[in-house]
């Protein structure tokens, strides 16, 4: 089985304090960000690895193929994934203010029709732009099945169609999707027993973890020789619009920070009227 | 080496990641309580695969010499990053543990390579085989005995510890202490002086053997209370006429070749300091600049303050130093090298000396919050103070480093 996951970088959420606007309040400035792979695509990329390995016996049976949208440098994302067991990596080159989620929807199609895969499994959303667009868009672009908010996978028989469990507000509801398909997750895909892929065995329990697997060291120096192709959405022959801008953004009110202790209730009220002003 | 790769950078935060999932959340159990700290290092080597890694290389080597071939040591032109990386790799994941527990370093370090080590170096090649892969997994805990209870810094002028023999075995009498691992220990490295015939230095040959737990007459007492490294549990042990074949011998050799073993252990053990020293420093920093942002006195954050300025900024100056000396170390097993000893001595005193200086400075920063246990400086302090004694005290460190220039005086 081949998959195609798409990840994106984002700026740490530990170190989400440094985040910067412009001063012209039209951008999120990027400069002295340390960056991560957006948890929603860790996750996606761990359950894709499951997809394709015996789990018990830690051998791939099949391939993964990670894609990245954005300069240069996020080259580092794709291999700190390709340190995580994904077999190699395509960085689209693009500036990342100039996308929105239906053009990275349609540079993935461009992708998808050159690679062939037999899934696109990919995070519901990423943490920076919380759209949870851009797999269902390209789930219609493609024509294909979308199964999203995946909670559980497991392979049928034919290797093709797959059950999914999705996560719902309401409930969980259960599908059968026949490949080539999309699947976006959400982060019950790492529980221990969420992915059976029929080669794994069945009784077989990943870790509970918060979040994918951790490279090893080898995976590390691994990831080093695992190649990167470079493309551009003109070299893929697409030519993908944008249809949204951004008009505006804003940093969350800072909060004070400041603690009061007080000694009774009625000097709680006051404060609360006169210092906090909630009431 | 002027700063860390993106591949280091990687297992940096891989590493990190682990330590605040794994460790951070039972830190008090493993730092104030009594849970020993094998079971969470066994789970980091084998997420990482750093266990099965070394085992692998070894057993490769292993058998290259068994069927002969002498692996020549060539004189290599120029940088090899692999070589580089190698070392990083090995001192990455001490700095990262060393931010929140520097004792399971040593209890880690000990195991790995204080007694792995000293086995592979001087083991025969069926003591190798047996003893040494089950301790770089931490399948079994090691332990190496060289102080005693009157024999410190004078570790081999003032050594009680013996072997005689007896027919084809040996008998061992003595006692240790402050072995790391020693309570819990598998296979302990024990060195002691053989009795007879002085060897050509007028002196008592110093032989090791290999003992293992449970063996007739060793007894292994319960942890010591210590200061701090309270993750690496410390322990004496006691031989009562301990009867050892002569397969248990270290290199079946009573040539006492332990002598300079055990000086070959004492440059490996010191650099390891620079790291250590390293993961304190940055943590202390870390925490002492974000406390410096956000604790508000006489209507201001205390960073506003210059005599706490300045304490950051001596503390940033250490942190480059010990930093430099860490890359050093990468840089120079990239050419192949090492620090000779008097070098080692020199890093392991500065390292230890600002790592300590450091952890103060951050106590007094945090003040009463300092001295709390919640607000974890005060643990690294007590941590940090050890790296000032053991693996040679500052003061051996500093006759070492003079020793060696005035000798070429």
């Amino acid at each position: 089985m081949k998959i195609l996951v798409p990840i994106k970088r984002v700026a740490d959420p530990d170190n989400a304090n440094k985040v910067k606007v412009s001063g012209d309040g039209t951008q999120v400035t990027s400069e002295g960000l340390e960056w991560k792979m957006n948890p929603f695509d860790e996750w996606s990329l761990e359950a894709a690895l499951r997809l394709t390995e015996d789990g018990a016996k830690k051998t791939r049976t099949g391939e993964v193929v990670l894609v990245t949208i954005g300069p240069k440098d996020a080259a580092q994302t794709v291999r700190t994934g390709l340190s995580m067991g994904a077999e190699r990596g395509i960085l689209v080159e693009a500036n990342d203010q100039e996308l929105d989620s239906n053009m990275v929807a349609q540079i993935l199609k461009a992708i998808v029709d050159k690679e062939k895969p037999d899934l696109v499994v990919m995070g519901k959303q990423t943490v920076d732009g919380d759209s949870n667009v851009a797999g269902t868009v390209l789930a219609e672009l493609l024509g294909w099945p979308l199964a999203n908010y995946a909670m559980s996978l497991a392979t049928d028989d034919d290797g093709k169609t797959l059950t999914v469990k999705r996560e719902l507000d309401t409930g969980v509801s259960t599908i059968k999707v026949t490949g080539p398909a999309v699947i976006t997750t959400s982060d019950r895909i790492l529980k221990p027993e969420s992915v059976k892929n029929g080669v794994t065995p069945a009784d077989f329990k990943y870790p509970e973890a918060e979040g994918g697997r951790y490279a090893s060291l080898k995976g590390i120096m691994a990831a080093k020789k695992k190649p990167i192709d470079e493309v551009t959405a003109a070299s893929l022959g697409a030519t993908p619009q944008k249809t949204l801008s951004y008009l505006k953004f804003e940093l969350p009110a800072a909060r004070s920070g400041q603690t009061t202790f007080v000694e009774s209730v009625e000097e709680l009220v006051q404060k609360l009227k006169s210092d906090a002003k909630v009431l | 080496m002027i700063e860390w790769s993106e591949q280091h950078k990687q297992i940096r935060s891989m590493v990190r990641r682990f330590v605040e999932t794994e460790i951070v959340p039972q830190i008090d159990e493993l730092e104030h309580g009594d849970t020993p700290p094998y079971e969470v290092l066994r789970k980091m080597l084998k997420t990482f695969g750093i266990g099965e890694m070394a085992k692998g290389k070894f057993l490769a080597d292993l058998e290259r010499t068994k069927k002969g071939e002498v692996r020549e040591k060539k004189e290599r032109e120029g940088f090899h990053a692999a070589s580089a990386d190698a070392m990083a790799m090995q001192l990455i994941p001490i700095i990262e543990l060393c931010r929140h527990s520097p004792g399971m370093v040593t209890a880690l370090g000990v195991s790995i390579g204080l007694t792995a080590g000293a086995i592979q170096r001087k083991g025969t090649l069926a003591q190798q085989e047996e003893f040494v892969p089950p301790l770089l997994t931490l399948e079994k805990v090691g332990a190496w005995a060289i102080t005693e209870p009157g024999s410190g810094s004078d570790a081999f002028g003032s050594m009680k510890a013996s072997a005689r023999r007896d027919g084809d075995d040996y008998i061992l009498n003595g006692s240790k202490t402050f072995i790391t691992n020693g309570p819990y220990a598998d296979t302990i490295v024990f060195i002691c002086r053989l009795e007879g015939a002085p060897g050509p230095d007028g002196e008592l040959p110093i032989v090791s053997f290999i003992l293992d737990r449970g063996t007739p007459g060793l007894e292994q007492s319960k942890p010591l209370r210590k200061m701090g490294m309270h993750s690496s549990p410390t322990g004496q042990l006691f031989l009562d006429d301990v009867r050892v074949p002569k397969s248990r011998l270290l290199g079946e050799s009573e040539e006492g070749g332990a002598r300079k073993s055990a000086k070959d252990t004492f440059g490996s053990e010191r650099t390891g300091v620079a790291a250590m020293s390293l993961g304190i420093i940055e943590r202390c920093l870390e925490l002492c600049k974000e406390y410096s942002k956000t604790r508000v006195q006489f209507g201001k954050a205390i960073g506003e303050f210059q005599l706490i300025q300045l304490k950051l900024a001596k503390m940033e100056v250490a942190r480059m130093n010990v930093q430099n000396l860490v890359f050093r170390q990468i840089e120079l097993a990239g050419y192949g090298k090492h620090m000779d000893l008097a070098e080692a001595s020199a890093a392991k005193l500065y390292c230890a000396q600002s790592a300590m200086e450091v952890c103060l400075e951050a106590v007094q920063l945090f003040g009463g919050n300092g001295y709390m246990a919640e607000y974890r400086v005060e643990q690294l302090c007590r941590d940090a103070k050890v790296l000032q004694i053991y693996g040679g005290t500052d003061e051996i460190q500093i006759s070492q480093i003079a020793r060696s220039m005035l000798r070429d005086v």
